[in-house]
């Protein structure tokens, strides 16, 4: 039924171009065997259609082709131009000045300027929109030099600031968001207005979204996107998405492919599978507000209880590699610290901390006396609900018996929030800053804290480092800080997941960016991927 | 059809006819087996724990039912799965079955609590079961006492009003206001009378509903409610599922899934095949 439709609309199409002689464009896409659409799939809806809220996957995929943003990122998180093309602190790091391009405009002819960027900071600022929020503690406000020119006033040197506010901040067009009373309560749901490479046409709930080409995006040889339209369709899980892919029905799967599944497309030559280094980690973090995981000798103990080697080898199928225990990853290869050393996997070691920290088997089954930790993860998470078990089954070899939690999402996010966990399994999707995110992540309070570390002299060293303006002069008070997590445990950073993106073979000319959230469904990968 | 023995006891004949029919002896015998199994689980085959190097092999000689993506014996985690399974269902059924003898026993009995039990029980009977035992496995988190807990508190308004039904046809029975007239107290009334005259339906809702609780409790493992640190069948498919070997490693799903049928279908056969024998007209 569906390729009659398609026949059809074949049909339709050529005679069409028959009767309009003067319109090259339509011939030329017919012959292209109709490399004019680029269908990808997705296990979920579009939940916000506002850039500013957005925080799901499939969220981030769609609006990230209608919203630039001032920086893009290279595969080792460093910062590349998009809309920006120089930024730099000035003032003793009181200013922090940004030049944009000046080709861009938005789908409905208005110039993408310095007031479109300058609204958006300070409706985020304002009515403390999202995460960007969080991320600008020191925006006081911004002057427009120029069309194509921004000054952002700082209350303190803040080094970290431009980096975040380039990459996390999704450019929205004035004279559309400034019409709602709310930027934050701005639904955005129809008349999309697109900066590109592609515009909202039409969204079915639970089935597809359609995406057009726009008429100019300069960041794109021709000026022009290669494909006329993408489609993101709706599946209910990966495996669907799979066999739709095997099927041809379609071209490209936005989610992550688990490893056993990666392993299977692998051998099929109609799929092209694509390595994506991810900007985050996998981990554990231990509850250090609760007895007995206050002391470290237990936390060293229950680190020297893991098998980091199979975990990557068997639970991840190798798709991963080690971060040799430490918060920087290899990754970001700027900040990385080659000196550091992955925890052993050492039952006896981890025993013979525990009998030193003066626990016992006084009942002979082969556990100490009580030592039990309840382990909370998502238990749709499939790489983590595997290796939650082979956690479970090393400590117990250690003496140490580990309870797994897997919980669905909604309550694992409850739990989490309240810190109501012994210890905490998961990953970080995108941890591109390490300044700015240690001081989130291991900061006394700090809001992803899921350690409730609280160590003044660590928060002394991420502080000293966010002053910094120069990554160079961040990189060792960074390192230090990084070693300390590692040495009191605070962090059990197990693995950097490479992902796995599957597309049909027939299509080429991506453009691999890090992290799920870019892989090869980033503007700039869409805009230039070709047929054939 | 055959010629009834009046000499003959009720029970027996039941027996008698029961062993003619094939389907229900053999029922019984597979049922018997996966009984043996879950009790002999750690003889037939070690604890699926830690991880094998051959991952998502397919079925041979070393692995029977094959490998799931950790590399573990698919065989091993279907007859500890059996235990779980079956723990479960009868754990679940056993609280299903009292509560639901009582309120059934009561309803038919106290002419006064009818109605008012039978709203409790066309209420319960009418609510969305699925979609509350998600919301309340997900609430009270994962462990096999919240699955045993949530599949009773939704399988008994069943077994309450088949009970209810049977026992309105007992309680007007001429002993049973003999009795009364005798001067005996409820309590025995219900015990010496009711409750052995329900009896015969209350065999066939244990088979029955320990069946159905198996069904739940592996629906909602496989939705991932079930406990992490158990084996059990709708557990494996769970993990089948979520690793994204469903549509590629078909024995991580066939065997689990051929396990829950022959329960289920041993189960129901066993309770027609009862049901059958126990009735005078069909034995």
């Amino acid at each position: 039924m569906r390729r009659t439709l398609l026949a059809l609309a074949g049909i339709a199409s050529v005679t069409l171009a028959a009767c309009s002689p003067g319109n090259p464009d339509s011939g030329s896409s017919a012959s292209g065997g109709g490399a004019g659409r680029l269908t990808i799939g997705t296990t979920a809806d579009v939940v916000n259609y506002n850039p500013l809220l957005g925080n799901s996957r499939t969220d981030t995929w769609v609006t990230n082709l209608m919203y630039p943003r001032l920086m893009s990122m290279d595969l080792e998180g460093k910062r590349t131009p998009y809309l920006a093309t120089r930024w730099e602190y000035a003032d003793g790091g009181r200013t922090a000045k940004v030049t944009l391009r000046d080709d861009f405009t938005w789908s409905d002819g208005t110039k993408v300027t310095a007031d479109d960027v300058i609204f958006t900071i300070d409706a985020v600022a304002k009515e403390k929109i999202g995460i960007v929020a969080g991320l600008i503690p020191s925006y006081t406000g911004a002057t427009a030099v120029s069309p194509t020119e921004i000054e952002f006033h700082l209350s303190q040197p803040d080094g970290t600031f431009l980096e975040n506010v380039g990459f996390w901040m999704p450019v929205v067009p004035k004279h559309v968001f400034e019409k709602a009373p709310s930027v934050q309560k701005f639904a955005n749901d129809a008349n999309w207005v697109s900066a590109g490479p592609y515009k909202l046409e039409s969204a079915e709930r639970g089935q597809r979204y359609v995406l057009k080409r726009v008429d100019s995006y300069p960041l794109v040889e021709g000026g022009k996107p290669a494909v006329e339209e993408v489609v993101f369709r709706v599946f209910p899980d990966v495996n669907t998405e799979a066999l739709a892919l095997r099927n041809g029905e379609i071209d490209l799967i936005a989610n992550v492919v688990p490893p056993a599944l990666a392993k299977t497309l692998d051998g099929n030559d109609k799929i092209k599978t694509v390595k994506v280094p991810s900007l985050g980690w996998a981990h554990m973090q231990y509850n250090t507000q609760r007895k007995p995981l206050d002391r470290l000798e237990v936390r060293q103990a229950l680190a020297a209880a893991v098998d980091y080697e199979a975990i990557r080898r068997v639970a991840l199928q190798g798709s991963a590699v080690t971060s040799n225990s430490s918060v920087l990853t290899p990754t970001l290869k700027q900040w990385q610290d080659t000196s550091a050393k992955e925890y052993t996997y050492d039952t006896a070691r981890a025993k013979q901390l525990l009998t030193g920290a003066g626990y016992r088997d006084g009942d002979g089954d082969g556990l100490f006396d009580g030592l039990s930790f309840r382990m909370i993860f998502d238990q749709a998470d499939p790489n983590i609900a595997k290796w939650a078990q082979l956690v479970r089954d090393s400590a117990k070899q250690a003496g140490v018996d580990i309870k797994l939690e897997g919980l669905e999402r909604n309550t694992y996010v409850a739990k989490y929030q309240e810190r109501d966990y012994d210890i905490y399994a998961g990953s970080w999707a995108i941890m591109d800053n390490p300044p700015a995110n240690l001081a989130l992540a291991f900061k006394c309070k700090g809001f992803i804290n899921y350690a409730n570390a609280c160590d003044p002299e660590l928060d002394k060293l991420i502080d000293q480092a966010r002053a910094q303006l120069d990554q160079a002069d961040q990189k060792p008070l960074i390192q230090q800080a990084a070693k300390m997590i590692s040495d009191k445990v605070y962090d059990n950073v197990l693995y950097v997941e490479e992902f796995t993106i599957a597309h049909s073979a027939q299509w080429s000319n991506f453009l691999v960016q890090p992290s799920e959230l870019l892989s090869i469904v980033n503007p700039q990968s869409l805009a230039q991927a070709k047929k054939g | 059809m055959t010629v009834t023995r009046a000499h003959e006891s009720p029970g027996r004949l039941t027996w008698q006819a029961f062993r003619r029919n094939p389907l229900g002896p053999s029922a019984v015998a597979v049922l018997l087996l996966m009984g043996v199994v879950a009790l002999c689980a750690p003889l037939i085959a070690d604890y699926p724990s830690g991880y094998g190097e051959q991952v998502l092999a397919p079925p041979g000689g070393g692995h029977w039912f094959g490998t799931d993506d950790l590399g573990r014996d698919v065989f091993a985690q279907v007859v500890w799965g059996t235990r779980v399974s079956i723990v479960v269902g009868l754990a679940a059924s056993a609280l299903a079955i009292v509560a639901g003898v009582v309120v059934g026993v009561a309803a038919a009995y106290f002419r006064r609590a009818d109605a008012a039990l039978g709203v409790v029980v066309d209420l319960s009977l009418s609510l969305p079961v699925l979609p509350l035992m998600i919301l309340v496995a997900a609430l009270a988190g994962p462990s096999v006492p919240t699955l045993v807990v949530v599949i009773a508190a939704f399988s008994w308004p069943e077994v309450a009003r088949v009970v209810r039904s049977q026992g309105l046809a007992v309680v007007p029975m001429p002993y049973v206001s003999a009795s009364h007239a005798l001067g005996g107290s409820h309590l025995w009334i219900i015990r010496r009378h009711v409750l052995p005259g329900v009896a015969p339906v209350v065999a066939v809702s244990v088979v029955l509903t320990t069946s159905r609780a198996v069904l739940a409790e592996a629906g909602l493992s496989f939705l991932g409610l079930g406990d992490p640190d158990s084996w059990s069948w709708g557990t494996i498919l769970h993990n089948a599922q979520r690793s994204g070997s469903l549509a590629t490693a078909w024995w991580t799903t066939l065997f689990p899934s051929l396990a829950i049928l022959l329960l289920v279908v041993s189960a129901t056969l066993v309770a027609v095949a009862y049901n059958d024998a126990s009735d005078p007209r069909t034995r």
